[in-house]
């Protein structure tokens, strides 16, 4: 993998999906990118569509409207690319977990489509900005 | 031998490229008071995306879909070795090698509405058919503005009407930059508004999204197909300038003297920065004014210049 | 069935209560006064209708949302109605009786009443005869037939491990009338919005949430599918404590997420008529004005960004910071905030903190200066957002619109003063208004209600009583409550019901968005396409709501034209062109 993910590490390109989210990762999400975080200097932008993305930031409890989403979502990535668990709600289901609303945790969706998939864990109510930068910044580094 | 020095010329040209991009990027980021990538990022992006898996649409016309990006990539780069050869060696240059850069340097821009229409996504077919109008748009002022040179050269009984770049490089040697005239002047503003629009820059970057891709059109590449789409964007940024020097500034003096690749450099910079400039402090048009703009607005101008030109002003 | 108190006719002490019933009349069959601000009234189901013609047209009030609750005899549905300038709530109750639970429906005259309508249908099965859109609000589309959420004995459906491809298609709106050319395009059906005009990528397929239809540049008709955030926070509600329900619902929706506990708490101290002290209040004030702050201010961003001013956007969040960390200094964490609790407040704000609040208070003062004075004085924005997007007042009044939507158009309506809490009644502050209900004036009112919450903060820090900050509640008695609180975006209103248990048996949650959102039929039509995304944004819905999830339909052949980024690029350009123009 060594040469395949030397790039991969240096500019990585999230795409956003928002499987149910209250939008409080969301918003930090989109703190990075200002000012004060500015996540630009690893490399890491922002991209509109999911072809051109190498890490998915997913947030929310995966919702059963929202899970078929997730689903096309990660095939339509090119690999190899991380998936990021950003919050409670996406790593186990946070608070939400017994509510009817949930369809199953995303991991387990993902996993369902691709056993081998590389997924990372940010958790947290919301995770800190600092915790994302941390997060990604491992991920990264272990791959 | 003469492809080698091609070869080098495109390879030469991308590290260029690959800095002004940087630098792009940079001053963007500054001007929001962020601090902005680093320099190799460019590097890093087009490397990651070679690593890349390439998806394609079931709905795509998968050969034209994955043969687009070459052939822009192929135009790009043997324009990039015909500016080279006309500025290193002036007098090997072929005749009209002027008509066959203009020509290539279209070719990025067909490839890459041909592939945006052939990736069948709705999406990418109206980046597409903006990217179209874009292109009918500018396409006559920019013609009409690298005509100035040559109408120029022609009053001069010694060299005569020529297409090719190397006489026209040398005929600025000799009597002066093109620029340094009122014609010149007016084809040169004229030029560096078409050189905006041809890379898809603000004010004229709307068949792309304001993100550092292509949005519309380049939705659905993935992979090595949108690392070259990446590398053709990295050598028209260096290309754009160099031919405006080419035309303008007077392109090269002697290429044994480092007193002129200096020069060179510091025309480059120049172009550079003007282009960045405008970029950064300009509101976005909509495709309908752009194409009022350049039809309306620039055509007739450049025209004017051509006239004035033959008048020998 | 919850028997309230008082048979008709018997004698009533509050003036409101009493003008209500009497405008009411014969179709009342018994009432409450619950205390000065509360009261509850039960009618003939036969009568809705006219009932919620009496309450907006004699009384002027204003639909703030319906509760459905099932009870033994059929499912009891509850009309909050909001009497704003007298400081009043009544709700009334109707029972839509088994075996057919059938009502008839408010929403045929009463727009406000649409999607609550639905949303009892969805998660209840109460039919509403009349109703002219009885389609699936917030289940899944997958969501089988015949389940109900909020009824007893409910059990969760498995999903299907496919992933529900083979789910039903969801009907797009009805059809508006056909004019004069409407031949059926060949390839699409009845009641389809998406049609398969070749390839289509799979992400603009159906998911998404706003869908425009126009004809030309115009929008004519639009529609909203809800569901993605759809976590059923209400059924969540009734398996907790009511000491835990506050976590729960502060994490509803991240940016008002002081807004929902706070409204959720009013409601269970105004069912257990406890009073929490002096000093709870005006922490609970203090931080909720913060959480304004910074809502107002991510909003501002968030609209820049629409318009192209990728610059403001970057500034208002830089600017945003120094309230984000006095907010974790204060409660502990940047945004959900674990600050309301049943009875008071859980944390103290130690007196030598209130420099730091005073300092990052002080120093988003003069961005926000010189940002209203932009907004006030550049010629751009307004031929950019003057006019576009209107929101006529009676159409405000019908829809129920609440917070800065409401009142940039000209309804001065504002929870703060129209039903004191905290601390609102001990401190000076304005209620802000603009007259015109377009994008502009719903801007305005955002920038100066952030000098007004500075204000009431810097007040707040001044007049700060001692005491304790809570109070002890052992356990709440049987009964049912209301309570809404002014969230950023509006009002939040939470109604709750106890049989003396450990928790809740019904909550009901109407979070701001719920009633500015569907607004959009009245403002948006009639628009031009490049500006739908500043219209979408001008309610400020839940940013996750919108983002990417807007497209636009040719309004005959249904062929999608514009997705999200299409639009925002629009609006940019549009932007733009004004620019050269002014």
């Amino acid at each position: 993998m060594g040469w395949k993910t030397w790039g991969l590490k240096r500019s990585p390109w999230v795409y956003h999906v928002n499987v149910g989210a209250c939008n409080n990762c969301d918003i930090e999400i989109l703190e990075l990118l200002t000012p004060r975080y500015d996540v630009e200097r690893f490399g890491i932008v922002l991209v509109g569509s999911p072809r051109h993305a190498d890490a998915l930031l997913v947030t929310g409890i995966c919702t059963r409207q929202a899970e078929p989403r997730l689903r096309a979502v990660y095939e339509q990535t090119p690999k190899p690319c991380v998936v990021f668990l950003i919050g409670a709600c996406a790593c186990t289901g946070g608070i939400f977990r017994h509510g009817y609303g949930m369809a199953r945790p995303a991991d387990e969706a993902i996993r369902e489509i691709d056993p081998g998939a590389i997924i990372a864990y940010v958790p947290g109510c919301p995770p800190k900005p600092e915790a994302m930068i941390v997060g990604a910044v491992k991920a990264l580094a272990a791959l | 031998m003469e492809i080698a020095a091609a070869v080098a010329a495109s390879i030469g040209t991308l590290l260029v490229g690959f800095f002004s991009s940087w630098v792009d990027r940079k001053v963007t980021a500054r001007v929001q008071w962020r601090v902005g990538p680093p320099l190799l990022q460019p590097v890093y992006d087009v490397a990651k995306l070679l690593a890349k898996e390439t998806l394609v649409s079931r709905r795509a016309l998968g050969r034209g879909f994955l043969a687009a990006p070459v052939v822009g990539f192929a135009a790009a780069a043997a324009a990039a070795a015909v500016l080279w050869l006309a500025l290193l060696r002036p007098a090997e240059g072929f005749l009209g090698d002027l008509i066959v850069v203009i020509y290539l340097l279209t070719i990025p821009a067909i490839a890459g509405i041909y592939g945006a229409l052939a990736s069948g996504s709705p999406h990418a077919a109206v980046g597409a058919s903006r990217e179209m109008k874009l292109l009918l748009a500018y396409e006559l002022p920019l013609i009409l503005s690298a005509l100035v040179p040559v109408v120029q050269a022609g009053r001069d009984p010694e060299v005569g009407a020529t297409f090719s770049l190397g006489a026209l490089v040398q005929f600025q040697q000799n009597a002066g930059w093109t620029l340094w005239s009122v014609s010149g002047l007016v084809a040169g503003i004229v030029a560096l508004l078409c050189v905006q629009a041809k890379l898809t820059l603000v004010p004229f970057d709307l068949p792309e999204a304001e993100t550092e891709l292509m949005g519309g059109s380049v939705l659905e590449y993935s992979g090595p197909p949108l690392a070259l789409l990446r590398l053709t964007r990295t050598l028209l940024l260096a290309i754009a300038p160099i031919y405006f020097a080419t035309l303008f500034l007077g392109g090269m003096g002697d290429a044994a003297s480092g007193w002129s690749w200096l020069a060179l450099a510091g025309k480059y910079v120049a172009v550079l920065v003007l282009v960045v400039l405008v970029r950064n402090t300009n509101p976005r048009l909509r495709i309908d004014q752009a194409m009022k703009f350049f039809w309306f607005g620039l055509a007739p101008v450049a025209g004017a210049a051509v006239v004035l030109a033959a008048l020998g002003y | 069935m919850s028997q309230l108190k008082n048979p008709a006719g018997a004698a009533v002490q509050s003036a409101v209560l009493s003008r209500v019933l009497s405008s009411l009349g014969g179709m009342v069959t018994e009432f409450e006064e619950q205390n000065p601000r509360r009261g509850w009234v039960r009618i003939d189901p036969a009568r809705v209708r006219e009932m919620a013609r009496l309450m907006t047209d004699e009384q002027g009030a204003r639909l703030a949302t319906a509760t459905g609750i099932e009870v033994r005899d059929g499912i009891d549905v509850l009309y909050h109605w909001a009497l704003d300038a007298e400081q009043y709530v009544v709700t009334v109750k109707a029972l839509a009786a088994r075996p057919s639970l059938q009502i008839d429906s408010v929403g045929q005259d009463l727009p406000a009443a649409l999607w609550i309508e639905r949303e009892m249908h969805d998660l209840l099965g109460a039919e509403f005869r009349g109703h002219p859109d009885m389609r699936r609000l917030i289940l899944a589309d997958d969501w089988p037939e015949g389940v109900y959420p909020l009824r007893r004995g409910f059990k969760v459906p498995k999903t299907d491990p496919a992933g529900g491809r083979e789910r039903k298609k969801w009907a797009g709106a009805p059809r508006p009338p056909a004019g004069p050319s409407a031949s059926q395009p060949r390839g699409t059906r009845p009641g389809r919005t998406l049609i398969n005009i070749g390839p289509f990528h799979p992400l603009q397929e159906e998911m998404e949430f706003f869908q425009l239809y126009c004809e030309g540049e115009t929008v004519v008709d639009m529609d909203v599918r809800l569901s993605y955030n759809h976590r059923g926070v209400e059924e969540l509600s009734t398996r907790l404590t009511w000491d835990q329900v506050p976590f729960l619902v502060e994490r509803v929706c991240g940016i008002c997420s002081h807004s929902h506990p706070w409204a959720y708490v009013n409601a269970v101290e105004s069912l257990a008529g406890i009073q929490a002290p002096p000093r709870a209040q005006y922490i609970r004030t203090i931080v909720a004005e913060l959480e304004r702050l910074h809502s107002h201010m991510l909003w501002v961003g968030l609209a820049g960004h629409f318009l192209g001013y990728n610059t403001v956007w970057m500034w208002a969040w830089k600017y945003r910071e120094p309230i984000m960390d006095i907010l974790e200094q204060v409660t502990g964490s940047r945004i959900h905030y674990a600050c309301v609790r049943v009875g008071g407040v859980r944390r103290d704000i130690a007196p030598d903190m209130y420099p730091a609040i005073r300092k990052a208070v002080d120093s988003i003062k003069k961005p926000m200066e010189m940002l209203t004075k932009a907004v006030l004085d550049d010629p751009v924005l307004h031929a950019r957002l003057k006019g576009v997007g209107v929101l006529t007042k009676e159409d405000a009044r019908r829809w129920g619109v609440t917070g800065p939507t409401a009142r940039g158009s000209g309804l001065a309506i504002d929870v703060r003063r129209d039903d004191p809490h905290g601390a609102y009644d001990e401190v000076e502050w304005k209620v802000i208004t603009q007259e015109e209900g377009d994008v502009f004036a719903k801007a305005v009112v955002r920038c100066l209600e952030c000098f007004e919450a500075v204000k009431i903060i810097e007040q707040c820090l001044e007049k700060m009583p001692g005491g304790p900050i809570a109070v002890d509640v052992r356990q709440v008695p049987p009964g049912e409550g209301c309570g809404h609180y002014e969230a950023p975006r509006g009002e939040t209103f939470h109604y709750v019901r106890s049989d003396g248990g450990a928790g809740p048996v019904r909550h009901k949650i109407r979070a701001p968005s719920y009633v500015n959102i569907p607004s959009f039929r009245a403002s948006c039509i009639g628009q031009t396409v490049t500006d739908v995304s500043i219209i979408l944004a001008a309610v400020d819905p839940c940013y996750s709501c919108t983002e990417r999830l807007a497209r636009v339909y040719d309004a005959s052949t249904r062929r999608p034209l514009y997705g999200m980024d299409e639009l925002l690029r629009l609006s940019r350009a549009k932007t733009e062109r004004l620019k050269k123009e002014v």
